[in-house]
């Protein structure tokens, strides 16, 4: 037992004594390095020698901002992985209303940590680090770019976050090696004083994997913010000409440089209350109140940081296959910037039932409840454009649709929730749950898919299963909207959230809600199947234009990038080169 | 797949000549300071896994604690080494820094809701019931901490003027000055250390001695960790400008490194007046 944390430590060194060995590795042939401009990195490694650590040291030492964007967006898969199971495990355990599947695990203490697990994987693990994957392949393409404006420094973005995982899921794996640390059991929010003062180191190695990954969003939003704004071709792509996605990122990136140093500095407050006896949240301190307000002001902006570039990516996406461009393009600029500066003033809708100032949640109600005109805004922008459009349904078009359709729900149910007096009866049911679940799968989700399906040809070069990623949208739009309906209805009810039991009354749209999550599970396991196996074995993409975008003159810069990429790699004297880029991007 | 592009699209090689040799568009460097930061936190962990049961001892946490950092540090100089300062009259500028300089902004705005954070905290609690028995016994008002304010107000003249003298071409100048700012800088951490040592081991006035001592060695700990982060960066300046760096035209880090100290200085005036003034004021040892 008491070597084991030893034996971490032994793995963390030999970890980094195998970098060392790499560097020895490639010290050996330093006299034959050619350096770039003569083509030497395609010679060394590509042509000559196809062993793994080749394969593997690319990898490690990329700065290049497409291979950290696939990097992303492999991490954020295996994250969405796990928050799917826990979810899973947490949808089979309230099937029934007693504590029955999970009794013999750990019971109610498992299901805790599972849910407390679950939120962070999805919110920060899973949705912010695939938009921070699409953002980096594309923004610096989009806006004629070079590079990220920073590329080492989008490198250990990158590389933080996956060690801070390390630390986050801790609390999970060490026990099955022998190490008995609690996973934390604090819920995403981490209210104190529950977190304050719960027992178990585990919490405290959460706290140090999740004050590490905040590093990480911070040091992607800088990068993105400089790159659209100093590193864009002034000339090519003018402010008039930035696309929407772009904006957003930028919009997120204001929002993430105000919001994730106030996360990390209540963190570390904790992390200080919790071990060197300060008193930021303890009764004659700041109190349950402060961690708050202090937590809030960063998770209000929070949702807009997950959402708006998700909405962004709808907003490029779904004018491409309606033959038409984006209704009112100006307008859902303006509201993308208008709900970035509003999101900081709602925070205290989430503390109506705290007994605040009665003048202080009036005052939050009307900011949120106008946070819903731009909002608004959008959804008719979209809807706008597909009015007489020429739409063409394919797997990324069907996902922007399934966005506006979930958003739909997923926003009216968060006017409603905006407002103290319904609030007052709804806080802390399942009927949050819904409407949350609604925006975070039902639209950020979907958006992400989009992006995934019409980005895989520039990504791999070669074309998903249609029929599989057709089968991944009717189950997922299917299965969520059972799910997340027969949520709204327990909250309806009165079923209160984070309860691993229950009345045996809410039985039946529990049982609802994980057949609806079952087939949400099958469309993900389709989804999952058809990237792992399209991108090895797809078809070959014959065109730089797959999407027949010339057509209604909508062949944007990433696809013109694409296109003057493939044609360079058939004046190179083509297919070997092609295949080596191709499945070297599908790595 | 990442030479094709660089020809057609003028690609910015950030890593051409990196050590140990890249791969092109490579550099180990970020890697090792990710790997720095891992075993930074790791050892954290264990120290709190080590004080908390008996699996392991914190010790081992402290030191791999201490090991990730020289790790993480090697990591930074590396890439701050191969990135900006080797061959630096040969590479040229790129876009004429607005990336750096926008970087360096941006970095700023993060740091002031860092502190805002704290400050929060500060305000959270000064609002609410005030009592002088939240203060250290003789008071919180120093000479330590009038002459630590002058010299941080002097030094953010002094780089200014090392500045000055860079843009008229006075290189010598610019040397004296920014050696005056970084013993400035020194000596100020040093009357921190003073501060601490007088509070801690004279008045019994510790971290854990209430509400107010957290929100006064929070914030002034913070604000020490970046006055000391900031002489680290003067001492490269330094080492730098003495190795015949910067000229009129070639002074990106110059500015952006005064930015920072000007931050950092503005920070030190807010927090005197709100945390040190701030606290007596109204109460018995109110100097007003």
């Amino acid at each position: 037992m008491a070597v084991s944390p030893e034996l971490v430590f032994s793995v963390l060194m030999g970890l980094l004594l195998l970098v060392v060995a790499g560097w020895l590795t490639r010290l050996e042939d330093w006299q034959a390095y050619t350096p770039v401009g003569g083509g030497g990195y395609g010679e060394s490694t590509g042509h000559g020698h196809e062993e793994k650590p080749a394969g593997l040291t690319r990898w490690l030492t990329t700065v290049d901002h497409k291979d950290l964007g696939i990097l992303y967006s492999l991490f954020g898969i295996v994250a969405f992985a796990w928050g799917g199971i826990t979810a899973m495990l947490m949808r089979v355990e309230l099937t029934t209303p007693g504590m029955d599947f999970l009794a013999s695990f750990g019971g109610v203490g498992l299901y805790n940590a599972l849910l407390t697990t679950h939120g962070i994987t999805m919110l920060f693990l899973f949705a912010a680090p695939l938009i921070f994957g699409f953002a980096n392949y594309m923004v610096p393409l989009l806006v004629d770019a070079d590079d990220m404006a920073f590329p080492r420094i989008n490198a250990i973005a990158f590389w933080i976050l996956p060690f801070a995982t390390i630390l986050m899921w801790a609390g999970f794996f060490l026990p099955l090696v022998g190490i008995d640390i609690q996973a934390a059991k604090t819920s995403w929010t981490l209210y104190t004083p529950l977190s304050s003062t719960m027992q178990g180191t585990g919490v405290d190695v959460f706290l140090l994997g999740f004050h590490l990954s905040g590093f990480s969003t911070t040091m992607g939003a800088i990068n993105f913010i400089a790159t659209i704004v100093a590193e864009r071709d002034s000339v090519s792509v003018p402010w008039s000409k930035l696309d929407i996605f772009s904006w957003t990122i930028l919009t997120q990136g204001g929002l993430i440089l105000f919001a994730f140093p106030i996360l990390t500095a209540a963190v570390t407050m904790l992390l200080l209350d919790r071990n060197f006896g300060t008193m930021f949240f303890a009764g004659e301190g700041g109190g349950a109140m402060l961690w708050q307000h202090l937590f809030w002001f960063f998770g209000h902006p929070e949702v807009y940081i997950l959402v708006l570039p998700p909405m962004g990516l709808v907003s490029l996406i779904l004018p491409k296959f309606a033959g038409r461009k984006l209704f009112g393009f100006k307008f859902v600029v303006y509201s993308t910037l208008a709900i970035g500066i509003l999101s900081f003033g709602v925070w205290a809708h989430h503390m109506f039932t705290t007994g605040m100032n009665p003048r202080l949640t009036a005052s939050f109600m009307a900011i949120s409840l106008a946070i819903g005109i731009p909002s608004a805004v959008k959804v008719f922008n979209w809807i706008t454009t597909l009015w007489n459009g020429k739409l063409r349904m394919t797997a990324p078009m069907l996902f922007s649709v399934g966005f506006v359709q979930n958003f739909i729900i997923g926003g009216v149910t968060g006017v409603f929730l905006a407002a103290v007096p319904f609030d007052l009866v709804m806080q802390d049911t399942y009927y949050v749950v819904g409407h949350f679940h609604f925006i975070v799968f039902g639209a950020i989700g979907f958006a992400l898919f989009a992006a995934m399906y019409y980005w895989f040809p520039i990504m791999t070069g070669r074309m998903y299963d249609r029929r599989l990623a057709l089968w991944h949208f009717w189950l997922s739009i299917i299965g969520g909207n059972i799910t997340f309906i027969a949520m709204l209805i327990l909250g309806y009810g009165g079923m209160p959230r984070r309860y691993a039991t229950y009345l045996p009354q809410f039985m039946t749209w529990h049982a609802v809600a994980t057949v609806g999550a079952f087939i949400m599970t099958f469309g993900v396991v389709a989804f999952i199947w058809n990237i792992w196996q399209s991108a090895q074995y797809g078809k070959r993409v014959d065109s730089g234009d797959p999407w027949n975008l010339k057509q209604s003159d909508q062949f944007t810069n990433e696809w013109q990038w694409y296109e003057g990429k493939r044609q360079t790699m058939l004046a190179d004297g083509g297919e070997e080169d092609a295949d080596d880029a191709e499945s070297n991007a599908a790595d | 797949m990442a030479t094709e592009e660089s020809e057609d699209h003028g690609h910015f090689l950030p890593a051409v000549r990196d050590w140990p040799r890249g791969y092109g568009e490579a550099s180990w460097w970020p890697f090792v300071t990710a790997i720095g930061l891992l075993v930074v936190y790791t050892g954290a962990s264990l120290y709190v896994i080590g004080r908390g049961t008996d699996l392991v001892s914190s010790s081992i946490g402290l030191g791999a604690f201490a090991a990730g950092w020289a790790v993480t540090v090697l990591g930074m100089f590396g890439w701050i080494y191969q990135a900006f300062i080797v061959d630096f009259w040969d590479r040229g500028s790129h876009n004429g820094g607005s990336s750096l300089r926008l970087g360096m902004l941006l970095f700023l705005g993060t740091d002031i809701a860092t502190f805002g954070a704290g400050f929060a905290y500060y305000f959270f609690i000064r609002a609410g019931g005030w009592h002088t028995e939240y203060l250290p016994e003789s008071g919180i008002l120093t000479s330590v901490l009038v002459i630590n304010t002058v010299l941080l107000v002097v030094s953010s003249f002094t780089i200014h003027w090392a500045e000055g003298q860079l843009q008229k071409g006075n290189h010598q100048g610019f040397i004296q000055g920014l050696l005056v700012t970084f013993l400035l800088g020194v000596v100020f951490i040093g009357g921190q250390i003073y501060e601490y040592y007088e509070f801690i081991v004279h008045e019994g006035f510790t971290l854990t001695s209430g509400v107010f001592a957290s929100a006064f060695f929070g914030l002034t700990g913070i604000h020490g960790l970046h006055v000391s982060f900031g002489v680290l960066l003067l001492g490269i300046l330094l080492v730098r400008g003495l190795r015949g760096q910067y000229d009129a035209d070639r002074h990106v880090s110059v500015t952006t490194v005064s930015w920072y100290w000007h931050f950092v200085d503005a920070i030190w005036l807010f927090l005197v007046a709100v945390v040190y003034i701030g606290s007596v004021f109204g109460t018995e040892f109110s100097p007003f």
